[in-house]
Parts: structure tokens; C-alpha cells; sequence
């Protein structure tokens, strides 16, 4: 019996282990390697083969990954990229690259997914594949995973920020509005960008919850930590009023 | 009247301050110094030493502030000097622990450590947990300190009269409230508050420190408690000297004392809820702090230097005008120390409207403001209480012949030094900066020139120092009460 209750317990543990391990690859951090710098890997684009810095030395990259068999999420994205950035009406300088994680893609294949979002003409798009795309994704995160019976790949639609310097600045997961890639293009020209973290589980004291389903924040118990100071000089002024005095003394 | 034992442990407390100011002034120059390229120490050692002089400056004026009131509140009240003892024992312990963090671990964080720095460990890793539990071995202790000096006061007077209530209410009170009471009162509440608030936020910091990532604090959060600290500690001792100057100002001008009348009890009353609202102009660029608390920072800002510089100005105009005055260095002291505060607190209230504080924050207007009414305020009012104490310990009022050149070094070189913040802040020049890079060249020149003054400075306040300290000695071989 108490072999049984060991071997359920050990059971448990295990299984919550391996299963934290698993959220940790999809855990859709924006965070994960920022201000790390990206794998300044070897890309093929229509000019021919160039490597990522020649390209982040000259303006700063958005880069949107993708692979041109995708049946998922790709085509939304790109959509939603193109979207947002023919409605930034800025003077910076940046470039979007738009690279394949599919080692099994071709230049070709990527020019034929530009033509077919009318993006083959515009010197702001470029399109590219590369052979090591295994330490591009390792470097900024992304971990697609390969399912043979879909034959597709499992992945978050991911749009990486990268200045001037090589370093990762912003990552936007999923589609998104278009004030956050104004925040992307900011922050990847070395602008000044507001940002705050979101409340988190191990954040026991903090000022706001955030509700993401309305997009609403309220104040919290934060708040009522920094009226803490004052309550707790209140009670002890209450005990103060009590001392016994010695006017003559 | 002071014990002799009260009288012993206030001149170990001089001593104790006097030699940590001058070692901060250094440290000070040093970084002017710096910073003007006439002379080179690395970008590390130049924000260790920004660390260390931040902290110990704040932390001996307050000190310098409770001692003082500690000294003088003898004539009303029966004071603990055990309590003093106390005090100093555990300053000494938090001040090695500070600076073995600073100068040993190499802690570079600033004065102000905000979160999350503390956690980027860019020294040596026992000195984030070192520089924590030393201001938390101060806080505690301090907190015993004001909060014990409070119960002494409330063995005599009650509360309401403690606070003056009844000068507001009746315009002959049966029962009298010494300002010197009252203003000690207010800042030593204060004083319990920003300890307690002190207490809570690095309670806060070392629980995360010790959890390794299972407890994160909101920078919101801390950012409020460290100012609601630091921004209120700073005010208080501030407020403590001025308690000294009502005391002594007119006793060393040979002018009646002053009596608290309805106003100065309103005026101060008033100044302990804006006191403690002000804090909140250090985080008008906090775009997630809620509006309400920007606008109450504002209007708070104005209201807590308005009722203390209105009531403390009429009172002194009261003083000094169409009377003959007998001029000394003591009530030199505490009129320019008075001007001083003025000028800072305008400084500030210019920097704490927020439409000027998008184009000042982060300038070196902020250490100007802060400096002017330290270093040509707070200081000289304290500078004035050790002097007058001194004499006292010594019973004698000469002066060493050199002391007239004491006042014109201290002005001279004080408000040059912190006229050259003003300027260089004037041009936009950032604050915080180890070293200028060529587009502010006029920071590089203006840091230079500063750092001969604060030279001056020093020199003036070595001459005190040496007539202070040799005077402060006779204490100790003294037997009588």
C-alpha cells in the first residue's frame, strides 16, 4: 500500500516535470532572448547569398517566420504584417525579412508566396531561405515542431524585432494590431518605447490585474501595499495616544 | 537641560558625522572631478562611489537632524540617551555593511537602487544581499529611534498637544507647545512613516532575492515604496533642522523665543499629509501610475513647501526686521541655510510641475534642486547646531580667528558648486552620467568647475570641523552636570 502511494506520488511529479518541460516549448514568451543578439546565419535571397548582418548593419529587420506549404497560421500573418506596415506611415528605416523555417523550401518557392502577396516588386520585402535555420530559431526562440501526420509544422506566428546591432529588441506572438508594430518599429529604431510587465502568478503584490480576454486592468492589492506605511503609523499613533503622561516631569 | 551623558553621546554623534561628511564630500569631488576628465576612475568605481556618498549624505543629515532636536527637546522633556546609544551603535554596524557592499562588493546600483538593478548582479553576489540588510539594519533601528524619541515627547504632552491642536482651537492655550516640540513632532512622524514604508519594500526585495525567481516584485510597487522612502526621509531631515532653527535662532540673536501661534501650528499640521504625498513627482515618467496619484503629486509638491516656508519665513522676517541683531557664525549659519532651503525648495517645486518635469527630468536640475537645499540648507542649519553645541560643551564662544573666513568659503563655494547643476541642467545635460560624451561638452567644463567649488566648500567646512571637534573633546574630561 504504501509502495503504491510512493510510486502515485513519484507518478505525479514525473508526469508534472514532463509536462511543465512541454509548456516550456510553447510557452509563447515575448521575452525569451530579448536583447540577445540573433545567429548571424547565411540567408539565400532573389540577389543571392547574403548573411544577416549585412542586412541589420544597413536598417534595422522585422523578421516574420514562415514555410510555403503552411496550411495554418502563415498566410494570416503575413496578411496581418503587410497590413500593418503599409499603415505605418513613418520615416524609419527598417526592412522585413520574411524566412522560411522549412529546410525543404526553395528561393524559388519564396519569390512565388511574394509575387502572390504583391510583394516581389517592393525593395522593403525580402524573401529568403537558409540552411541553418536551426540556429536562427534556437537564437530567438521558435520552436517549431514537425507533425508527420498533418504533415505540417506546430508553431506560433512569431514576428521578431532586431536593431541595428544584431539584438533581438521585440517579439510579437500572434496577429496583432497595428499600435504594436508601430512599438516594434519604434523600439527596433532605438526609440523610446512604454512597456510594463504583466502581472504573473509569482507576482504576489502587483498594482494591476490585467483581464486579456477585455483587455481591461484593474488596481490591486499592490496598491493597497503602498497605503501600508501610513495604516500601520495610523495604529501606531492610536498606540501612542495611550502613554500614560508626567506633565511636571 | 542635557545630561552629561546626553552631552557625551551627541558629541560622538558630531564626530561620527563630521568625518563620514567630509569622506562623502571627497567621494562627491571625486565624481565632479570625473566627470570634468581632470581626473580618471572607471565607470564602476565613479557609480560605486554615486552609491556610497548618496546613501551615507542622506543618512547622516537625517541623523544629524534626529540628534539635534535628541539634544535640544532636553529643555522640555526628559530624554533616553540609552536610546541614542542605540541608535549610533547599529548606524555604525549598517554604514560598515553599506560601505564593505559598495567598496569591497563593488555595489553599484545608485543611491535610489531601483528595481529590478539590484537584481542584475554586475558585482560581487553577497553585495546585493549586503547593501539590502545594511539599509535594513538602519531602517529598523532608526525606526526605534524616532519612534522611542516620540514616546518621550508623549510622556509630557499629549498628542493634541504634541502636534499644537490647541493653538489652532484657543488663541491663549492653557497648555503651550514649544515649536521645537511641535516641528519635531511632525518630522519624526513622518520619520516613522518612511521607516515603516522603508522596512516593507526591502522586506519586499530581499524575499525575492531569496527565492530565486518563485517571488517577483511589481516595479510600480517598489518604485512608489522607494520614493515614499527616500524622497520622505529626505524632507524630514530637512524639516528636523529647521526644527533647530526655531529652537536656537533667536536665543543666538539675543531676540525672544518664538511661540508656536495658530498659523506655524496650522502651517505644520498641514505640511505632514503633503509631505507625505509628494513622493509621487518622482514618478511622473511612470506612464502606468495612476493618473490621480500624478495630479495629487503635483498639487502635493506645492502644498507640503508652501505652509513650512510661508509660516518659517514670516516668522524669521519677524525676527530679524528693524531689530539689532548680535550676528555669530551660528545664526549666519541658519539665516543662509534658510536662503539655501528657499532656493532649493523653488528649484523643486519647479522641477515637481509636471509640465517642466518632461523637460528637467533626468537633467542635472534634479541634483541641483536636492543639493541647494542640502547642502546650502540642511547642512547649515546642522553645521549651526554643532557649532552652538560646541560652544556650549566648551563654554566658550570665541572664535578661532580663521572662522571668518568660514562663511564666505561655504557660500562661495556651495552655491557655486550647485550653480553649476543648475546651469549644465538649464543646457539638458543628463544626470547620472560617469563620463560626458562630446555633444555635452558643456557638462564636461560645468562638472570641472563645480568640483573647485565644492574644493572651497570643503575647505570651510574643515575649519569647522577642527574648532567643533577640538571643542567637542572637552566633553569627555568634563565630570559636571
Amino acid at each position: 500500500m504504501r509502495k503504491s502511494f510512493f510510486f502515485f506520488i513519484a507518478l505525479v511529479v514525473f508526469s508534472n516535470v514532463v509536462l511543465c518541460n512541454t509548456n516550456g516549448l510553447y510557452s509563447f514568451s515575448e521575452e525569451e532572448k530579448l536583447f540577445k543578439p540573433i545567429a548571424n546565419i547565411e540567408i539565400a535571397t532573389a540577389e543571392g547569398e547574403i548573411s544577416l548582418s549585412d542586412l541589420y548593419d544597413k536598417s534595422p529587420i522585422i523578421l516574420v517566420l514562415v514555410f510555403t506549404r503552411c496550411t495554418g497560421i502563415c498566410s494570416p500573418l503575413l496578411s496581418n504584417v503587410k497590413e500593418n506596415i503599409r499603415q505605418q506611415q513613418t520615416n524609419e528605416k527598417y526592412k522585413v525579412l520574411v524566412l522560411s523555417f522549412d529546410s525543404s523550401d526553395s528561393i524559388s518557392g519564396m519569390l512565388q508566396l511574394a509575387k502572390r502577396y504583391n510583394l516581389d516588386e517592393d525593395k522593403q520585402w525580402i524573401f529568403a531561405t537558409t540552411d541553418r535555420i536551426e540556429a536562427l530559431n534556437a537564437s530567438v526562440g521558435f520552436n517549431p515542431v514537425w507533425d508527420s501526420t498533418s504533415q505540417q509544422f506546430d508553431h506560433e506566428a512569431l514576428v521578431v524585432g532586431v536593431n541595428g546591432n544584431g539584438y533581438i529588441v521585440k517579439k510579437l506572438n500572434g496577429l496583432r494590431a497595428s499600435s504594436d508594430f508601430r512599438s516594434l518599429i519604434k523600439e527596433i529604431n532605438s526609440e523610446f518605447v512604454l512597456s510594463y510587465p504583466l502581472p504573473r502568478k509569482n507576482m504576489l503584490f502587483s498594482c494591476f490585474t490585467y483581464d486579456p480576454a477585455t483587455g481591461k486592468k484593474k488596481i490591486s492589492v499592490g496598491m493597497l501595499v503602498m497605503l501600508l506605511p501610513v495604516v500601520l503609523t495610523l495604529l501606531v499613533v492610536a498606540g501612542l495616544a495611550t502613554i500614560k503622561r508626567k506633565p511636571n516631569e | 537641560m542635557a545630561s552629561l551623558s546626553l552631552k557625551k553621546i551627541t558629541a560622538v554623534w558630531i564626530y561620527t558625522i563630521l568625518i563620514l561628511f567630509v569622506l562623502a564630500i571627497l567621494m562627491g569631488i571625486t565624481m565632479r572631478f570625473t566627470q570634468g576628465k581632470t581626473i580618471s576612475v572607471s565607470p564602476i568605481e565613479f557609480y560605486l562611489l554615486m552609491t556610497t556618498h548618496g546613501v551615507t549624505m542622506i543618512g547622516i543629515w537625517a541623523a544629524a537632524g534626529i540628534v539635534a532636536v535628541n539634544y535640544l527637546l532636553a529643555r522640555y522633556i526628559k530624554v533616553s540617551t540609552s536610546l541614542n546609544v542605540f541608535a549610533l551603535v547599529f548606524t555604525v554596524i549598517s554604514i560598515l555593511m553599506l560601505w564593505a557592499s559598495t567598496f569591497i562588493g563593488k555595489f553599484h546600483a545608485g543611491w535610489t537602487f531601483l528595481y529590478p538593478l539590484p537584481f542584475h548582479i554586475a558585482w560581487e553576489t553577497w553585495a546585493t544581499p549586503m547593501f539590502l540588510w545594511s539599509l535594513m539594519v538602519l531602517s529598523v533601528s532608526w525606526f526605534i529611534w524616532t519612534l522611542g524619541s516620540m514616546v518621550q515627547i508623549l510622556k509630557k504632552y499629549s498628542l493634541r498637544q504634541s502636534f499644537a491642536i490647541q493653538h489652532i482651537s484657543k488663541k491663549s492655550p492653557s497648555v503651550e507647545t514649544p515649536p521645537l516640540v511641535l516641528i519635531s513632532m511632525v518630522s519624526l512622524l513622518g520619520m516613522v512613516v518612511c521607516f515603516i514604508a522603508a522596512i516593507i519594500l526591502l522586506a519586499l526585495l530581499l524575499a525575492e532575492y531569496y527565492s530565486a525567481g518563485k517571488f517577483v516584485n511589481d516595479p510600480l510597487l517598489i518604485k512608489n515604496l522607494t520614493f515614499f522612502f527616500g524622497h520622505t526621509i529626505a524632507n524630514e531631515a530637512l524639516y528636523l533642522g529647521l526644527a533647530t532653527l526655531y529652537e536656537l535662532l533667536p536665543e543666538v540673536s539675543g531676540r525672544p523665543k518664538f511661540k508656536t501661534t495658530w498659523y506655524v501650528a496650522l502651517g505644520w499640521n498641514c505640511a505632514i499629509i503633503f509631505i507625505l504625498g509628494a513622493f509621487f513627482h518622482h514618478l511622473y515618467m511612470d506612464f502606468v501610475q495612476p493618473k490621480g496619484f500624478q495630479i495629487f503629486g503635483q498639487i502635493a509638491s506645492y502644498f507640503a513647501t508652501i505652509p513650512s516656508v510661508v509660516v518659517t519665513i514670516i516668522s524669521i522676517v519677524t525676527l530679524l526686521y528693524n531689530n539689532k541683531i548680535k550676528w555669530s557664525l551660528v545664526n549666519l549659519l541658519f539665516f543662509i541655510g534658510l536662503m539655501g532651503w528657499i532656493i532649493g525648495g523653488i528649484g523643486a517645486v519647479i522641477d515637481a510641475t509636471i509640465s517642466n518635469n518632461i523637460i528637467l527630468h533626468n537633467t542635472l536640475w534634479v541634483p541641483a534642486h536636492f543639493h541647494t537645499y542640502n547642502v546650502m540648507g540642511n547642512v547649515l542649519f546642522s553645521l549651526a547646531f554643532f557649532v552652538w553645541v560646541a560652544n556650549e560643551f566648551s563654554d566658550n564662544n570665541d572664535l578661532q580667528k580663521y572662522n571668518k573666513l568660514v562663511m564666505p568659503l561655504l557660500m562661495v563655494g556651495g552655491f557655486g558648486f550647485v550653480l553649476m547643476f543648475y546651469w549644465a541642467g538649464a543646457y539638458s545635460v543628463p544626470r547620472r552620467f560617469a563620463m560626458y560624451p562630446s555633444e555635452l561638452s558643456s557638462g564636461t567644463a560645468l562638472a570641472s568647475a563645480a568640483a573647485w567649488f565644492a574644493c572651497i566648500y570643503l575647505v570651510g567646512v574643515l575649519l569647522v570641523l577642527f574648532d567643533v571637534l577640538k571643542k567637542c573633546a572637552k566633553v569627555f574630561s568634563s565630570s559636571s552636570h
